[in-house]
């Protein structure tokens, strides 16, 4: 059983904490006002957002398209050895265009939406039931996975997954519209086990050639690209799935999957790995799982014990946890008070530090924790670091390089520099003019700020040494280069 | 603590962190410091670095290189008959023997394979063949059978398993994101497009001497080794090389302290090496070229490193392949040539294996569009001073196809596995999972 945070604990350190886990981070204005509002107030707000509510328009390409249409004339064109490339070209750069788009979307969501909370779930989930558009190749069934994710995120985990079966982007990624009476194709079958619910050692290979079967009949409509069930195509004789044995659909298959014990274990294991702690012990484990089999796996009240228990402000996980890509993105972004960096740079950083959004290098999703972390990984979020303070002017060759991939699209190295454009941050809005000439409490000033906690001594001390080194120039240029030199810290890693 | 001093890297290792130990020893130092004879002891395989250690180059061409057009069927009908406009005909091609013979623009090549430094395995594919790029990509770089999903790649696993307290450049990719192949439990390697990108750099404008800002970067990164002593330790260690086991018992700020530390030390050697070794050999514009020009500075220079990773893109022609395909052999042809002598002249060409793959090859029959589509089996080069020359494995049969594709009769595990076995000294059952037959390339 997960404890309740005593009252007299909630100070700037713990709601630091709760906005850095359970959102994007906050400033030292934003800390300030959660922890005014007291603990339960804020995890009402994180938890109890009304998904509907949180909606904003989707991007304006995101509908449905005539996929068939489109693919037939391409094909025609081809058969009779006209030139098609034109046309698939066009198809390639603008399926390009609108990820890159839908990649902005989602990350301006994140940063300024009312729903952090939400947002972050819906990451969880994206990196649960990873789907590449590397292999889906077209961004509105991105789109409408990610829809589907968000609605459900806070939800039950059943009803999500029985709607994840449905999803026309896991369906290509997993090749369950391939799976046909007469030539089941496991590959769903396999991952709902190993990865979605139970995990791997807790099923059998009958298993899933039997539940491969009982996925028979699942359908995408080409023309409107949506799903369809086609009956005709179901095979309905029995199956021998664990302990059942009947006609079994695809649903009853989850159900049956999401009651074992072993599921309410895997997803507690992850989701407090996401939230809390890289190495969980079973007792945790097991804590975390009771608490989603008596909520029935509604996300909701779950994660309002987690974000209200002692153990998730214990001294271990509080500062622990590496950040993830996107959430360094976005927190580093709210914390120098400064928007986000344009839509391409976003993207490009995504890659370099191993996380693009929509495209996880395959369907185990991201490991997270150390495995964010390598020598080049690491120097790349220092020197982006400074591209993000600095803009571009500093730091020429933190602009991305021209590149014929079809995700960084087809752009001209002039359109590119014009894209890659980024000013200073203001300074002033992170440093009071009279601090200037105060080194000590300008470091531990901008320490509360970025790291929410004040480092050993030693760094402390290098921080001022930089600023003693710089005098008498305590100009703008200075500042930038002590948060630069902060940023480019293991402490500044951590969340 | 078990010492016994065999090897010279033993000693140079537990004399390099000695020394280390004499300065001011970081907190997360000190807690590994004393695990690491154990480590080494365990460790499957020892790691052989510097000057004493092979090299495997993996050179990957990316989109599906046509295997049917770089070494050419040239006596078989069929070939011609699939092929009316894409088909080479006998006499413009090199021959290797009566019924096969390289693209013409591979002379370089030719003139290596006559010179018994190539081994080229015909027909390689893995069962059950998959024609999405993405995914026969993964299967290529994690080595997993076509229905397994495995996030490790081959090259990672081998870093994990056999090279644990290895140097972080033990790997080095040449390009902008690190090849899944790399990917391990304990990330090694290190990915860079140009060694001058691989550092940290200033806010402030470059004075030409270093700044405060760098100064106290260093300060807080740990790192206090000079450009010379880090040239010095590529030849045996440096005192990043801590075991890589050891850091599921670190702390995460001890592991980003490391890290830190690594990438500083990693940086400066790469930076320093770059900076002194320079080619006289002269290399062709192509970024291939330049990939390749790197890596041999880098060989030159001296740095831990036991693999390597470049790519060639650009393979994936569908339509009007003739010219596409013809420039990308020449420009594949005189960048590996321009290696290759570059190699000779350090006296390295001995230690080093180049090793070619690519996703799949392309259907057998030419398309509409004067192109190819997504096919199946093609052959790897092996090829490096120590290698044994020849035709290995089989030419597909041109006739019994599977869906218009070549079938493979050699699983391209077997070459990793006899890459692994006989080249780097790894156990290729631990890394591939099972035991591949192997070949006589090596």
């Amino acid at each position: 059983m997960l404890v309740p945070l005593p009252t007299e604990k909630w100070n700037d350190e713990t709601a630091a904490h709760l906005l850095n886990r359970g959102a994007f981070g906050g400033t030292p204005g934003e800390i300030e006002a959660a922890r005014k509002k007291g603990l339960a107030a804020v995890v009402r707000e994180l938890v109890d957002v009304n998904t509907d509510a949180a909606n904003v328009p989707p991007p304006a390409w995101a509908h449905p398209r005539n996929i068939r249409a489109q693919r037939m004339e391409i094909k025609a064109a081809k058969d009779q050895g006209q030139n098609f490339q034109e046309k698939a070209r066009e198809v390639r750069m603008m399926e390009s265009e609108n990820i890159l788009d839908l990649r902005r979307w989602w990350l301006e969501r994140m940063m300024t939406g009312p729903a952090p909370l939400l947002e972050k779930m819906t990451l969880f989930w994206h990196g649960h039931f990873a789907t590449s558009v590397q292999k889906v190749k077209d961004a509105y069934w991105m789109w409408l996975q990610n829809d589907t994710l968000r609605h459900n995120a806070l939800g039950n985990f059943a009803t999500l997954v029985k709607k994840i079966s449905r999803d026309p982007a896991m369906m290509i990624y997993l090749d369950l519209q391939q799976n046909r009476k007469e030539h089941p194709n496991e590959n769903w079958a396999r991952e709902l086990m190993e990865l979605f619910t139970v995990g791997i050692g807790n099923y059998s290979e009958q298993d899933i050639r039997e539940s491969a079967r009982a996925f028979t009949g699942y359908r995408i409509d080409m023309t409107t690209q949506q799903f369809r069930f086609a009956p005709m195509q179901q095979d309905r004789r029995p199956k021998n799935f664990m302990d059942r044995t009947g006609a079994l659909n695809g649903d009853e298959i989850i159900d049956i999957l999401v009651n074992k014990p072993a599921c309410a274990q895997f997803i507690g294991r992850k989701l407090w790995r996401f939230f809390v702690e890289d190495e969980p012990s079973p007792q945790m484990v097991d804590a975390i799982a009771s608490s989603i089999r008596a909520h029935n796996y509604e996300m909701r009240p779950v994660l309002r014990e987690i974000f209200s228990s002692a153990e998730f402000y214990s001294d271990h996980v509080m500062r622990t946890q590496i950040k993830s890509p996107i959430q360094y993105l976005i927190q580093t972004s709210k914390l120098l008070e400064t928007q986000l960096p344009s839509p391409i740079v976003a993207q490009n950083a995504m890659r370099q530090m191993d996380q693009i959004l929509f495209a996880p290098p395959n369907v185990k999703g991201w490991d997270g924790g150390k495995a964010w972390i390598s020598t080049s990984t690491l120097l790349f979020r220092y020197n982006f670091a400074s591209y993000l303070i600095n803009g571009d002017a500093m730091s020429p060759a933190n602009a991305p390089q021209h590149r014929q991939g079809a995700d960084l699209g087809f752009r001209r190295p002039a359109q590119l520099a014009e894209q890659t454009r980024r000013d200073p941050i203001d300074i002033n809005k992170i440093i009071p003019a009279e601090l200037r000439e105060k080194p000590r409490d300008l470091v531990n000033l901008l320490s509360a700020r970025l790291f929410q906690a004040r480092p050993p001594e030693k760094e402390t001390s290098a921080f001022v040494q930089y600023l003693e080194a710089r005098k008498p120039d305590t100009g703008d240029e200075t500042m930038r280069g002590l948060v630069h030199l902060m940023m480019s810290t293991p402490q500044f890693q951590l969340a | 603590m078990k010492t016994t001093l065999q090897t010279r890297r033993q000693f140079l290792r537990t004399s390099m962190l000695g020394a280390a130990a004499t300065w001011t020893l970081p907190v997360f130092l000190e807690k590994t410091f004393f695990a690491l004879d154990a480590m080494a002891a365990d460790a499957l395989t020892q790691t052989v670095t510097g000057k004493d250690g092979t090299i495997l180059v993996v050179l990957q061409m990316a989109g599906g290189n046509d295997g049917l057009n770089m070494v050419v069927p040239y006596a078989d009908d069929t070939y011609h008959r699939a092929r009316p406009r894409l088909g080479f005909a006998a006499d413009k091609i090199l021959k290797i023997d009566n019924c096969l013979g390289l693209n013409p623009k591979l002379t370089g090549s030719k003139a290596l394979f006559d010179e018994g430094h190539v081994a080229i395995v015909q027909g390689v594919g893995y069962p059950n063949p998959n024609r999405s790029h993405f995914r026969s990509t993964e299967i290529w770089q994690t080595a997993s059978d076509a229905d397994r999903n495995i996030s490790d790649g081959w090259l990672g696993r081998y870093f994990d398993n056999c090279c644990a307290g290895a140097d972080p450049t033990v790997g080095v990719a040449i390009g902008g994101e690190t090849p899944q192949a790399f990917a391990a439990k304990t990330r090694t390697g290190v990915t860079f497009s140009r060694p001058e990108q691989f550092r940290w750099r200033t806010s402030e404008p470059n004075k030409g001497r270093m700044s405060a800002e760098e100064m106290f970067f260093r300060q807080l990164n740990e790192s206090g080794a000079s450009e010379e002593s880090a040239i010095t330790a590529a030849g045996g260690a440096s005192i990043g090389a801590i075991p890589g086991k050891a850091k599921s018992d670190l702390s995460t700020m001890d592991f980003l302290q490391r890290t830190a530390l690594d990438a500083q030390l990693s940086s400066d050697k790469i930076l320093a090496i770059a900076r002194k070794y320079k080619s006289t050999v002269p290399y062709p514009q192509s970024r291939l070229a330049a990939s390749l020009n790197i890596i041999a500075r880098m060989i030159a220079g001296g740095l831990p490193t036991r693999v390597y990773y470049a790519s060639q893109g650009g393979f994936d022609t569908h339509a009007n392949q003739l010219n596409t395909h013809e420039r990308l052999m020449g420009e594949y042809n005189d960048a590996v040539t321009a290696f290759v002598a570059d190699l000779k002249q350090q006296g390295n060409f001995e230690r080093v294996l180049l090793m070619t793959f690519s996703e799949f090859g392309r259907r057998v029959a030419e398309n509409a569009n004067g192109g190819t589509d997504h096919g199946a089996a093609a052959p790897m080069f092996v090829l490096g001073g120590a290698v044994k020359p020849g035709l290995f494995g089989k030419y597909p049969s041109l006739v019994d196809l599977d869906h218009g594709d070549l079938k493979f009769n050699t699983d391209f595990r077997s070459v990793y596995g006899t890459v692994l076995d006989r080249w780097l000294k790894a156990p290729s059952e631990k890394v591939l999972g099972r035991k591949f037959p192997a070949l006589a390339i090596v």
